[in-house]
């Protein structure tokens, strides 16, 4: 399903403080993959599943979805694909503050130019896969930090992308609800079939992942 | 993006009662300003052209400039025959002027004496409604005095005044005559100099049957004035001309313009003020929400969705101000054209500037009002240029790290 | 410690630029702007005042009584040489001169246009007011029958250099008069009456026109730079309890209401201008002071004293408008220096202009208290603008802050 070659990312190239952020990674993710891209504070985890996700930029190689290379289209062809195909929960900050969870939930789907009943019924379907079909007039502000994560999972997943891309989305939550929300993203993962990849170093994350991927100093080690 | 953008607009509420409040107020003063300052302008030229010297005046070509006898329409008749067919003309009337210096017992003045037609005056100008004593269309020997110039010659009703000056044919005239009349327009210059007296009498002393030294004439309606003009001309002998009332008051024209730029000008330094104010309340709600922006690139939207929703945001803000601010300064602009200011003794004060009346009348033109309102609605859009460029500077993940 | 507050507040003030340049661009342009307004009406206004006191009155003017009411020639100052002696040896007086008047009709071939004839010594007339600055064409020689005109009374009559001119006039002893005359010069004083209706004559001619004694004046006028001239015309009234003395702002109250109303319109302006910015300020301050309120917070909780922070965010501000301050002393200079010099070009409004006492070329005055009072405005604007934030950083929680900003 995706596939880098020759992946390579510096920051700050040419300057005396150029860092290689990831050095010609070759990795293969297959669809229906719950994997976790994992090491050391620093590695490259969200460096590298930013470029996945193209919302930053490679210095060197390819990245293909579904045989298309996809890392050298233009900002508009890029924001497209993750509009239509890609899925993403971030550590904070996802959901709009001033739409309601049923909105946030449903706002890809909008975006993507679905009916209102079609999204009213994923909604309602994705809320209660999620256990949160009785927040769905709620504010974000009115919901604890594990309710918000399973809204923006609940997001991320409505439009039924083909992969969904989690940068250390256990970061601000206790282990209760970390594992709450593990539990739920696996079972999406199976039911819905749809391509997880988390970038964490969340022990918790990294064992209940059917395949970790490890990072090191930018590096594949495993 | 407009439903995130209404909930935004209201969520925001410290920017959103800013640029509110600013845009009303702009808005609203604009309009209201714009209306007194059109409305002084036009109550003073209104009062000047409806006074005497009407919306048009026909001329022999060179008399503007050169003057005198020499340069008479001389064919009145065949002009008046021409104007009879001329539509939208509320009323016209031969004017022949001399100069003179008019002495009563005691004093001694220099007046312009003109030879009028008292009725057609009536429905032309003001002279007949400025009467304030003796009798407005006397015959014979009398003169109708600007009240001014009865003061300065000390002279009341039934008093004599000699004149002396020229016939058309260049003759001596010496005449005694009778005040028999007096007006008082306001306008000083008018009221110190001017003197009238029956064409048919004038006629006699000065030879001047048939002749003008001008014709005035006024437009029933003032829109149609140039239309009128431009047919007249069409139909003109060639060797006369038309002059609209812009020409004639060119000075007073050019000297609103002036005062109406300066206006503009003091006008724009609020806007200037404001606008940088609404950008920086905007700007300052946009960077607060960077992390926001950089999430919802990241999940699909584009740049120009973003755009879409800070245009949405700054429309319906605006909006919503001017659906206040409008009919408000509407209002006001209609009311107190309706009911001007009064500020008494401002006609004693700025006579010289040829204010004539005390009151100071707004003029209310909903077409005014339009793009005062439209001005302030484009200055409030590109109030957000720069907080969308500001956003569209950053990449998703640069937005997401902002701090 | 002082210092080291102050560094930090200039860092802090100009750490976020887009916001400090904002801030900095508008309060420089509007001040910029508002300046050079201000010293373009002042302008306006001081030079129609000093061409109307050089042409007429000067700061103090005497009259015969009834003169000003009646406008007539048998209500004049006889013996005026010896009155002009003893006013000129009053402290505060510059310099005295003497004007004799009467109304009449100017007629050319072709034209004419009531007109007053204006007697006067040239020489004193030049010590009096630069009489040679008013000259628009000509020379100014009157020669054997030479005239000066009005400029405007020159357009109306269509008279030019070389012309001849018919003055008709009543004279002291009622009896028509006239002379021919030949325009010498055109002058152009600014000074709506005397442009419309003067015609300048040597006192002397103008007087055996008028059939008065050459010692009768109409008018006497006095500059002076005292700046007690309602002392020094206290004094002269003593002097002279016969005749009516005159400040120039009793002889010309429209000028003293339009002072007024360019004070308040220029105060109205100011107030304005200084709301907006204050707001802007406000604005700016209180989103950068919660951007750091949990640096705030763990100062506190450190022991760093309110009263520091208070110094800090009050120093930001006045960094941030001082800034903005010294860009619109800038903008506001470079303007008014421009407009003080070269003047501001209205020409294609000429006709409307001069008909109306105007000249068509604007020029500004720069006075340091446009600079002055807009400092302090800006000082005060700022240092106000932050009372809101300080209040919130004054009520914090140290502990919730940290808590709550993690």
């Amino acid at each position: 399903m995706i596939k880098l070659k020759n992946v390579s990312k510096y920051f700050y190239r040419g300057e005396p403080r150029e860092v290689q952020a990831l050095k010609e990674i070759n990795l293969e993710i297959e669809e229906g993959e719950f994997s976790v891209i994992s090491g050391p504070s620093g590695c490259g985890k969200t460096t590298l599943l930013n470029a996945i996700g193209v919302l930053d930029t490679i210095s060197e190689g390819t990245i293909e979805l579904n045989g298309r290379e996809i890392a050298h289209l233009s900002a508009e062809e890029k924001t497209h694909i993750r509009l239509t195909q890609m899925g993403f929960v971030f550590q904070a900050y996802n959901l709009v503050p001033v739409l309601s969870v049923e909105e946030n939930i449903g706002f890809i789907m909008r975006m993507q130019g679905y009916t209102k009943e079609e999204i009213a019924h994923r909604v309602k379907e994705v809320a209660s896969m999620l256990q949160i079909e009785d927040k769905l007039d709620a504010l974000p502000n009115l919901l604890s930090g594990g309710q918000q994560q399973r809204v923006a999972v609940a997001r991320a997943v409505a439009s039924k992308p083909k992969i969904i891309l989690a940068d250390e989305p256990t970061a601000n939550l206790d282990s209760k609800n970390s594992m709450k929300l593990m539990d739920m993203m696996k079972e999406l993962n199976e039911k819905e079939g749809v391509t997880i990849l988390f970038a964490s170093h969340d022990e918790y994350v990294v064992e209940n992942s059917r395949r970790v991927i490890l990072l090191e100093d930018g590096e594949l080690v495993s | 993006m407009f439903r995130l953008a209404l909930k935004n607009t209201l969520y925001y509420r410290g920017r959103s009662i800013t640029t509110f409040l600013l845009t009303f107020i702009s808005a609203y003063f604009f309009i209201v300003y714009v209306a007194f300052t059109d409305g002084s302008h036009s109550s003073m030229l209104k009062n000047a052209l409806e006074v005497y010297t009407g919306s048009l005046q026909i001329y022999q070509k060179e008399y503007r400039d050169e003057g005198g006898y020499d340069y008479l329409i001389e064919d009145t008749e065949k002009v008046f025959e021409l104007l009879n067919h001329t539509e939208g003309l509320k009323a016209y009337s031969s004017r022949l002027e001399t100069y003179g210096i008019a002495s009563s017992k005691e004093r001694s003045a220099a007046i312009m004496l003109t030879g009028v037609d008292f009725a057609k005056e009536a429905q032309l100008s003001e002279l007949k409604k400025a009467f304030t004593e003796g009798v407005y269309d006397s015959k014979g020997a009398c003169l109708y005095l600007g009240s001014d110039l009865a003061k300065k010659l000390q002279v009341k009703i039934g008093n004599e005044v000699s004149f002396v000056g020229s016939a058309i044919d260049y003759s001596f005239v010496a005449e005694l005559f009778k005040a028999c009349g007096i007006f008082k327009t306001g306008m000083y210059d008018f009221d110190t100099q001017s003197a009238f007296m029956n064409r048919e009498y004038f006629d006699q002393i000065f030879y001047s049957q048939n002749s003008s030294s001008y014709i005035a004439a006024m437009a029933n309606k003032m829109q149609e004035n140039d239309q009128i003009a431009g047919q007249i001309t069409q139909a003109l002998p060639k060797d006369l001309k038309v002059y609209t009332w812009e020409e004639l008051m060119k000075p007073m024209v050019e000297l609103m313009e002036i005062d109406s730029i300066f206006g503009y000008i003091s006008m724009g330094l609020f806007f200037l003020v404001i606008f940088f104010v609404i950008m920086i309340y905007g700007f300052i709600n946009v960077s607060a929400r960077i992390k926001e922006f950089g999430i919802l690139k990241s999940i699909g939207l584009s740049d120009r969705n973003i755009d879409a929703l800070l245009l949405y945001e700054i429309v319906i803000l605006t909006l919503a101000a001017l659906a206040v601010a409008t009919p408000l300064g509407a209002y006001t602009a209609y009311y107190f054209e309706a009911h001007p200011i009064v500020i008494e003794g401002m006609s004693d004060m700025y006579k010289e500037y040829g204010v004539v009346s005390d009151e100071v009348p707004t003029l209310f033109v909903p077409f005014t009002v339009a793009w005062n309102t439209a001005l302030v609605f484009v200055l409030n859009l590109l109030s957000v240029l720069y907080p969308m460029f500001y956003v569209r500077s950053y990449t998703p993940t640069e937005a997401m790290r902002h701090v | 410690m002082f210092k080291t507050i102050l560094e930090v507040a200039y860092k802090n003030a100009f750490l976020r630029k887009s916001r400090a340049i904002l801030l900095i661009l508008m309060i420089g342009l509007s001040m910029g702007i508002m300046v050079g307004l201000e010293g373009l009406y002042n302008g306006m206004y001081v030079h129609m005042i000093d061409k109307s006191m050089r042409s007429d009155s000067g700061e103090i003017a005497l009259y015969a009584k009834q003169y000003r009411l009646e406008n007539d020639i048998k209500y004049r100052i006889e013996n005026s040489e010896i009155k002009v002696e003893r006013l000129a040896k009053l402290s505060g007086v510059d310099f005295v001169l003497r004007r004799l008047q009467v109304e009449g009709l100017a007629q050319t071939a072709t034209k004419s246009n009531p007109a007053k004839v204006i007697g006067i010594d040239l020489k004193d007339e030049e010590k009096f007011g630069k009489f040679s600055d008013f000259l628009k064409s000509g020379e100014l020689n009157f020669g054997k029958n030479g005239i000066f005109v009005g400029s405007e009374l020159a357009k109306n009559l269509k008279i030019k250099i070389g012309s001849k001119v018919i003055f008709t006039t009543q004279d002291s002893n009622l009896e028509i008069a006239s002379v021919a005359l030949r325009v010498k010069a055109i002058i152009q004083t600014s000074n709506i009456g005397l442009d419309e209706r003067g015609i300048y004559l040597p006192r002397e001619r103008a007087a055996a026109l008028m059939a008065v004694d050459p010692n009768s004046a109409t008018q006497i006028a006095i500059r002076s730079d005292s700046e007690e001239i309602a002392l020094l015309q206290e004094q002269i009234k003593g002097l002279f309890p016969n005749l009516e003395v005159y400040t120039f702002m009793e002889l010309y109250p429209q000028l003293k209401q339009m002072q007024s109303m360019m004070d308040i319109f220029n105060a109205i302006t100011f107030t304005i201008v200084m709301i907006v910015v204050f707001i802007g300020i406000l604005g700016v301050m209180y989103v950068s002071i919660l951007d750091r309120i949990r640096e705030f917070g763990i100062l506190l909780s450190i022991g760093y004293a309110y009263r520091y922070i208070r110094i800090q965010i009050i120093s930001e501000a006045f960094f941030l408008g001082f800034a903005g301050y010294l860009l619109g002393s800038l903008i506001g200079f470079l303007l008014l220096s421009y407009m003080k010099i070269y003047g501001l070009d209205l020409s294609m409004f000429a006709e409307g202009m001069e008909s109306f006492g105007m000249s068509s070329t604007l020029y500004a005055t720069i006075e340091s208290t446009y600079f002055i009072s807009t400092f302090f405005a800006i000082v005060i604007a700022s240092v106000l603008s932050v009372i809101p934030p300080l209040r919130k950083i004054k009520k914090l929680n140290p502990v919730e802050v940290i808590r709550d900003a993690g």
